[in-house]
């Protein structure tokens, strides 16, 4: 990991480092994307920490667990494999994309969801959201590990 | 974690939490020099309230 690949950086600014994986190791470029971005799904953040993207990774990690605390502390539905309908499914996929925090959530919420009331149909969105970006901030992980402009 | 408090926010209050997080989350992911990171925050933030607010404004003969 001691290796560091320079890519072009803008006009006037000091070159980029971006960690290389140690290929004496035997890991691939392409092995470490995907161990990047699963990682960043699971620990939202983490996919950019293990590349040294700390500002990045602290941002995505405060974003994700804020949007996602929010809606569990608004007792917005947290979705399980249980669902009844295709919404239910992919209100499942989205709560799924934020990886630990889904766990988080639903500890949080120990009598259930309570959308009766509009704040638990916010918490929902919210809870909703925060799993969307934190996939998409693990796909953005995903490719800057692969080398593409990140 | 029972005692876990209840948010109770409005609609406005949870739009403009939306905007804010998600707006600084595109600028870090999106830029990677902090002054266009603030710019694309700036800009991100009043699109979403510009656009949020205009559809609020369309919709609003419809929602009585």
């Amino acid at each position: 990991m001691d290796e560091q690949t320079q890519l072009a950086a803008p006009e006037g600014s000091a070159p980029l480092s971006v960690p290389e994986p140690n290929e004496e190791q035997g890991m691939s470029r392409e092995t470490w994307a995907w161990v990047c971005g699963v990682a960043g799904w699971l620990v939202p953040g983490l996919g950019h920490a293990l590349q040294f993207m700390w500002g990045r990774a602290v941002v995505v990690f405060l974003a994700v667990g804020l949007l996602a605390g929010a809606g569990a502390s608004m007792k917005g539905n947290v979705f399980t494999r249980d669902g009844s309908d295709a919404f239910d499914t992919l209100g499942y996929a989205a709560d799924l994309g934020t990886g630990t925090f889904y766990m988080m959530a639903r500890n949080m919420e120990p009598d259930g969801a309570d959308v009766s009331h509009a704040d638990g149909d916010y918490g929902t969105r919210l809870l909703a959201t925060a799993g969307v970006l934190n996939l998409l901030a693990a796909l953005h992980a995903f490719e800057a590990a692969r080398g593409r402009k990140a | 974690m029972s005692g876990w408090p209840s948010l109770q926010l409005s609609h406005f209050q949870v739009f403009l939490l939306f905007a804010v997080v998600i707006s600084i989350a595109f600028g870090f992911l999106g830029r990677r020099r902090p002054k266009d990171r603030i710019k694309y925050i700036l800009w991100s933030f009043l699109l979403f309230l510009a656009v949020g607010i205009g559809i609020a404004w369309v919709m609003f003969p419809f929602s009585r």
